[in-house]
C-alpha cells in the first residue's frame, strides 16, 4: 500500500507541476485587472532598459478605444541610495497611484505627492529605515567616481509589497514625475510598461489587434499571449512532469498487478471453488478487478497527504529562481489535479487487476481444485 | 566589431564593461587579485570560477530540484523494490520451510536469498546503465536542438554509474535481506500452514 501510495503521491506532485505554473502566472497576472500589457516592439515588459516614447500622445490614442477602461503607464529605472559608507541599490517603478496595479500598500500612505516614495521591506531592512524616514535617492551611481546623478529627497511614505517582485530585491515606487524628473531629459515623456484594463465583457484580443495597428511601435501582449510566452520558457518542466507522471503511473500500475497476481495466486482454490459452485467468470473478474481499483484508492487517498507535503518542498527549491516573482507557484494544488491524478489511479487499477483476475477466473476448475486439495 | 569600433558607434568612448585576464600558470592568484584591487577605486576583481558560481543561481536552482526528484524517486523504487522482493520470497514460503525441514540453516536460506537478489540488482543496474545512457543522449539532443545550444543537460560520467551501481546493489541487497528474515524466523511448520 505504502508503494501505491508514494506512486499515487509522484503523479499528483506531476500532474501539479504540468498545470501550476500556468495557472499561477495567470492568476497573477489578472489579479489587478490588467488584461493588456504593452512594451517596446519586439521585448516583453522589464526585458530589456528600451522604453516607449510619447506617453501623452498613446494615452490619448487608447482613450480613444471604448473598450478600455484604465490606462496605467510604468516606468522602470534603478536607483542608488548612500546609506553609511555603502551603496543601496534596487528597482524603482514610476506610477500613477490612482491606476497603478504592481504594488499593495501594506502600511503607510501611498505616493500622492512628488517627493513620496514607497519601499519593500526588503529595501528597508537593507536602508535600515523606517516610514518617515529621508532618502537622497539617485538614478545614476558612477563607481569609478563614486558621485552620483539625477537625486533627490524622497521621504519614506509607506510600506509595500511588489506584486511582481522577486524574494531579495530590493524595490521601491514613486510618482512617474518624479522618476522622469531625476531620470533627466531623455526620459521624459517615456514609459517602459503600459498596463491597460479593459471593460467588462470586452474582447480582450480584439482590444490587442486594435491596439498594434494603432501603435506599431508597441508589442500589445494579452494573457493568453504572456501563457504562450510562459508555456515556451517553462516547457522543461512540464515535459519533466509528464514524463515523471508517466513513470509513476506505470509503478503504481506495476504494484497493483503485483499485489493483485499474488493475492489471486494465493486464492487459487478459493476461486476455483467459486466457479464450480456456478459463480460466473464475468463476477469473479469483476471481484478481483474491483479489488484492484480498491488499492488504488487507497493509495490514492495516502499519497493525496504524501504528495502535498513533497509538493511544498520542492516548490520551496523551485522559488529560489533568480528573478522569479514571489507570487509565483510551481506546484499549485487545484481540486482538479487532485481529481486527474485519482482517475488515471483508478484507471491504471482497472487496467492492473483485469489481466491476472481473467487468468485466475479461466483456470480449469478441476484441476485446480486437485492441486489445491494436494497442496 | 572591434572594440574601438563598438566604442566609436556606441558613444562610449575611452570605456569598457570589464576585463578578462589570463594569468600564469606559476601566479598567485589570490595575490594577483589584491594588486589589482589596490590599483585604483571604481572597479573589482574577480576569479573567474566566483562569477560563473554567482551568475549560474539558475542551474544551481535546477540541480537542487533534479537532486530532490532523485532522492524521491530512490526512496518510491526502495519501497517499490521492497514490496516486490517481500511478495516473491512469500509466494517461496513452502519451499524454504521445506528447506528448513529437511537441515538447511536459518543463515543459508536468508544468504541465498541475498546472492539471488544482489544478481537481480546489478542485471537490473547494467539495464537501468544502458537505458539512462540512451536517456541523456535523448535528452541532450532534444534539448540543445531546443534551446539552440551546444551545452550538455546531461552528463553520464563514471563516478555517476558506479554511484548508481552500489547504490542499486545495496538497495536490493537490503530489500532481500529484510525480506528474507522476516520468514527465516517463521518455524517451518507455520511456513506450510500447519
Amino acid at each position: 500500500m505504502l508503494g501505491v501510495a508514494i506512486a499515487a503521491a509522484m503523479l499528483l506532485d506531476m500532474v501539479m507541476l504540468a498545470t501550476g505554473m500556468r495557472e499561477s502566472f495567470r492568476e497573477l497576472l489578472l489579479s489587478r485587472g490588467f488584461e493588456l500589457r504593452l512594451a517596446p516592439k519586439g521585448t516583453l515588459p522589464f526585458d530589456t532598459d528600451a522604453t516607449i516614447p510619447g506617453v501623452s500622445a498613446i494615452t490619448e490614442v487608447l482613450r480613444r478605444n471604448p473598450d478600455i477602461r484604465e490606462i496605467s503607464p510604468v516606468m522602470g529605472a534603478s536607483i542608488h541610495i548612500p546609506s553609511g559608507n555603502r551603496d543601496v541599490s534596487g528597482s524603482a517603478l514610476g506610477v500613477d497611484p490612482s491606476v497603478q496595479g504592481d504594488y499593495e500598500l501594506l502600511s503607510g500612505r501611498d505616493v500622492t505627492t512628488a517627493d513620496a516614495i514607497v519601499v519593500n521591506d526588503y529595501l528597508l531592512n537593507q536602508l535600515h529605515a523606517r516610514v518617515g524616514d529621508t532618502l537622497n535617492a539617485a538614478t545614476g551611481y558612477d563607481p569609478q567616481t563614486r558621485t552620483y546623478s539625477g537625486q533627490q529627497k524622497l521621504v519614506i511614505t509607506g510600506r509595500v509589497s511588489f506584486i511582481y517582485g522577486a524574494t531579495e530585491q530590493s524595490a521601491a515606487a514613486m510618482r512617474r514625475e518624479t522618476l522622469e524628473g531625476m531620470s533627466g531629459k531623455d526620459k521624459r515623456d517615456r514609459a517602459s510598461l503600459f498596463m491597460v484594463r479593459v471593460r467588462k465583457g470586452a474582447d480582450a484580443e480584439r482590444v490587442r489587434d486594435w491596439i498594434e495597428t494603432q501603435l506599431p511601435n508597441v508589442t500589445a501582449i494579452s494573457i493568453a499571449t504572456a501563457l504562450a510566452q510562459v508555456d515556451a520558457r517553462l516547457s522543461y518542466f512540464r515535459q519533466l512532469a509528464i514524463i515523471l507522471g508517466a513513470v509513476s503511473l506505470f509503478v503504481g500500475f506495476l504494484l497493483v498487478t503485483t499485489l493483485v497476481t499474488v493475492s489471486v495466486n494465493e486464492r487459487a482454490g478459493e476461486i476455483a471453488v467459486m466457479r464450480a459452485i456456478g459463480i460466473s467468470k464475468a463476477h469473479v473478474v469483476q471481484q478481483i478487478v474491483i479489488e484492484g481499483v480498491g488499492i488504488s484508492f487507497a493509495g490514492a487517498i495516502l499519497g493525496l497527504g504524501l504528495g502535498l507535503v513533497t509538493a511544498r518542498y520542492l516548490n520551496t527549491i523551485l522559488s529560489a529562481f533568480p528573478g522569479l516573482p514571489m507570487a509565483i507557484d510551481f506546484f499549485l494544488f487545484q481540486p482538479r489535479s487532485a481529481w486527474s491524478a485519482l482517475a488515471l489511479l483508478i484507471a491504471s487499477g482497472i487496467a492492473a487487476g483485469v489481466y491476472p483476475a481473467w487468468r485466475a477466473a479461466s483456470l480449469p476448475i478441476a484441476e485446480t481444485l486437485r492441486r489445491e486439495a494436494i497442496a | 566589431m572591434h572594440l574601438d569600433q563598438l566604442q566609436r558607434v556606441s558613444g562610449y568612448g575611452d570605456r569598457v564593461d570589464r576585463f578578462a585576464a589570463a594569468t600564469k600558470p606559476s601566479a598567485d592568484i589570490a595575490r594577483t587579485i589584491d594588486r589589482i584591487n589596490k590599483v585604483a577605486f571604481g572597479f573589482k576583481a574577480y576569479r573567474s570560477r566566483d562569477i560563473a558560481v554567482e551568475t549560474s543561481r539558475t542551474f544551481q536552482v535546477v540541480s537542487r530540484f533534479h537532486r530532490a526528484i532523485g532522492v524521491i524517486t530512490i526512496v518510491a523504487s526502495s519501497v517499490f523494490l521492497l514490496c516486490i522482493m517481500v511478495l516473491k520470497v512469500e509466494e517461496r514460503r513452502r519451499d524454504i520451510a521445506a528447506l528448513r525441514l529437511i537441515g538447511i540453516s536459518r543463515a543459508s536460506v536468508v544468504r541465498s536469498i541475498i546472492i539471488e537478489s544482489a544478481v537481480v540488482a546489478v542485471l537490473g543496474s547494467v539495464l537501468g546503465v544502458a537505458l539512462g545512457w540512451a536517456a541523456s543522449l535523448l535528452v541532450n539532443w532534444h534539448y540543445q536542438a531546443l534551446y539552440r545550444t551546444p551545452l550538455e543537460f546531461s552528463i553520464v560520467t563514471t563516478p555517476v554509474v558506479a554511484f548508481a551501481v552500489s547504490l542499486s546493489l545495496l538497495l536490493g541487497v537490503g530489500a532481500g535481506l529484510l525480506a528474507s528474515l522476516r520468514l527465516a524466523r517463521t518455524p517451518p511448520l507455520e511456513l506450510f500452514g500447519r
